[in-house]
């Protein structure tokens, strides 16, 4: 029982470094457009899809198909919120009409990808591994590259949000986008990078999530969304940090319950979470007076 | 005298259309007239069918399929209690996020309990028979007609019946005070609140009705088919509800019903003829990238909607004046 538990942090682990990668990009997005966008999901997969191409019929190695991977990821994202998501806005499309249009778009790339991968199970050429075991966790050598290469990327858009002047726009512009106008800003230019660093992590995520299965398809990345969504929320919509943090609490806590009961109940936590959070403490774990009135009815 | 096989098509066209539209009507008085987006529209489609399939078949038996639980009620007992439960079912999704939380954090809730309640039925095998779904559910008042072709048109007098009924109901609802106040919670819930209007009551209400209308339609979809899977009510299943109603015109009968007859009818039967081209599986793909591009185009293009719901204002004296058209609310 209790080495099953240890085990599991290993795993835990794993899905920390997915989960981290991806709610950081969701929780990015929101906070510099107010978009909560379904789609997201679906980006994971293309970019997924993107590495396999390259590594199936390419020969590449997974890890340099990894920067591609994030690329093309990160440019759908710009087009998509550039080309579709900010004219509706513009339109007047209300709050009920972005999410509506946020999952037209996942239905349209998804199903889109499935109508040129076609139906069937897929799986990367994985470089030969070595396994280690320490601290009763038993991990592969690919895993903890992946691992390695989350924290990489999370540690770039801390230095990025903190340290850069690009950061500071951002931050301006998720706090105040008319002011952050009004102030010399170029917020369409700032919410452009935003979105295509937030595609970049999803991008990254969506390989991550790919190598670490057995075999995926085009519907994988889906099944995480409500995960993703109940971290997202749990950190607190639109804040970075609370992300990450939620996500090592829902990565560890996740994988135990897989482990103790099965994976199944993984989903279920992860809702129980979402509900939980919402109704008892709507700004997420982070430490705001202001953001959790916004997430309440009136 | 049209020939069988036409009869039949017929026949399916018309009792699919009305139960379709007897769901969308529930869901248009939530999304339509209150303003509630719910994305988990199909969890009371979805226990409303089970609990008709689960009155009717009677005790499990063999290994044939597994289910949890069966009796052979008659009709129209397994329908009222699949209203029941589609409004019992929808009320506790209500208690979650009436008056809690804020419009679009109720639709990522109600997303995720669709979604995951989806899953779990899948996975559980002993519940419901898991994925395969259940199969061989008994049609109401089989035996009361001798040929197959008699038995269509009963079924589409039944389904043409509840329809009109749950228009009547809905219809009755907007047009009444509660209407009023429906729409008031719809447009802005500070001022509903502000006006004394208990914005939590006036979900949880609209979410019990409008599960039951998504209850009995899961239902009269289950014993036609003679079967239900949790294909039948996935997430794709309220969006394709959401599509057909806001192209349609959201908040208003006719909107509903003509989005209906264009998007899951209409676009499903008119693909239906297209010659088998490519991969099993390559049509349904293709349907929908274009449903998906089609609900993108109505937000874009005609945000109200083909009918666009009147706008009703009350002068002083009481009287009320209808504006056709009203600001892109979608």
């Amino acid at each position: 029982m209790l080495e099953i538990l240890i085990a599991s942090i290993g795993f835990g682990l794993i899905t920390v470094s997915i989960l981290s990668l991806a709610s950081v990009g969701f929780t990015l997005q929101f906070s510099v457009t107010g978009v909560l966008n379904l789609a997201f999901a679906d980006v994971m997969t293309l970019a997924g899809f993107t590495a396999w191409l390259l590594n199936d019929s390419l020969g590449l190695s997974i890890w340099a198909t990894i920067p591609f991977a994030g690329i093309v990821a990160g440019l759908i994202s710009v087009v998509l919120n550039r080309a579709i998501l900010q004219p509706l806005l513009r339109r007047g499309t209300s709050v009920f009409g972005m999410l509506i249009a946020t999952l037209a778009l996942s239905l349209v790339l998804w199903n889109g990808l499935l109508a040129i991968v076609r139906p069937g199970f897929f799986f990367y050429d994985m470089p030969p591994v070595t396994v280690y075991r320490f601290l009763g966790q038993i991990l592969t050598s690919n895993q903890l590259i992946f691992m390695g290469l989350a924290a990489l990327a999370l540690l770039s858009v801390h230095l990025i949000l903190r340290r850069s002047k690009l950061g500071k726009a951002m931050r301006a512009v998720a706090a105040n986008p008319d002011l952050a106008r009004a102030s010399g800003i170029p917020s369409r230019l700032v919410v452009d990078t935003a979105w295509f660093i937030s595609g970049f992590l999803g991008g990254i995520a969506g390989v991550a999530l790919f190598a670490s299965l057995p075999a995926f398809d085009t519907s994988t990345a889906r099944g995480l969304l409500v995960v993703i969504l109940a971290t997202v929320v749990l950190g607190g919509v639109g804040h970075v940090y609370g992300a990450l943090a939620a996500a090592v609490v829902i990565g560890l806590s996740s994988e135990m319950v897989a482990a103790l009961a099965a994976p199944q109940w993984r989903d279920v936590l992860a809702l129980l979470i979402l509900i939980g959070v919402l109704m008892i403490r709507p700004q997420g774990i982070v430490r705001d007076v202001s953001g959790g009135r916004e997430v309440a009815a009136a | 005298m049209i020939p069988e096989a036409w009869q039949f098509y017929i026949a399916t066209l018309i009792v699919l259309y009305a139960v379709t539209l007897i769901a969308a009507f529930g869901l248009n008085l939530q999304y339509g007239v209150t303003g509630i987006l719910n994305f988990g529209y199909a969890v009371p489609i979805g226990v409303g069918g089970y609990t008709a399939a689960l009155l009717t078949l009677g005790p499990p038996q063999g290994r044939f399929q597994t289910y949890w639980f069966g009796l052979e009620l008659p009709f129209p007992l397994p329908w009222l209690a699949a209203a029941a439960m589609g409004a019992l079912v929808s009320l506790a999704l209500g208690f979650i996020v009436a008056g809690r939380l804020r419009g679009d954090y109720q639709a990522i809730v109600l997303l995720a309990v669709s979604v995951i309640a989806t899953r779990l039925v899948q996975v559980q095998k002993e519940i419901v028979n898991g994925g395969a779904g259940l199969a061989n559910v008994p049609q109401p008042l089989r035996d009361f007609v001798d040929s197959s072709i008699a038995y269509q048109w009963l079924y589409v007098g039944l389904a043409v019946a509840v329809a009109g009924g749950t228009w009547f109901v809905v219809h009755r609802i907007s047009r009444a005070p509660l209407g009023r106040a429906l729409r008031a919670v719809r447009d802005s819930p500070e001022v509903a609140a502000a006006l004394g209007k208990d914005v939590a009551r006036l979900q949880l209400l609209v979410m019990a009705i409008g599960g039951a209308a998504g209850g009995l339609s899961g239902a009269m979809t289950a014993q036609y088919l003679t079967g239900w899977n949790p294909e039948s009510w996935l997430l794709l299943v309220t969006f394709t509800y959401f599509t057909g109603i806001i192209l349609g015109g959201a908040g208003n009968a006719l909107g509903v019903a003509v989005g209906i007859a264009l998007i899951p009818i209409g676009f499903r039967e008119a693909t239906r003829f297209l010659p088998a081209i490519g991969y099993p599986g390559l049509i349904e793909a293709l349907q929908w990238v274009v449903i998906g591009l089609l609900a993108l185009l109505v937000l874009w293009l005609r945000p109200a909607g083909i009918v666009p719901e009147r706008v009703v204002a009350y002068e002083p004296t009481g009287r009320a004046r209808w504006h056709i058209g009203r600001r892109g609310r979608s």
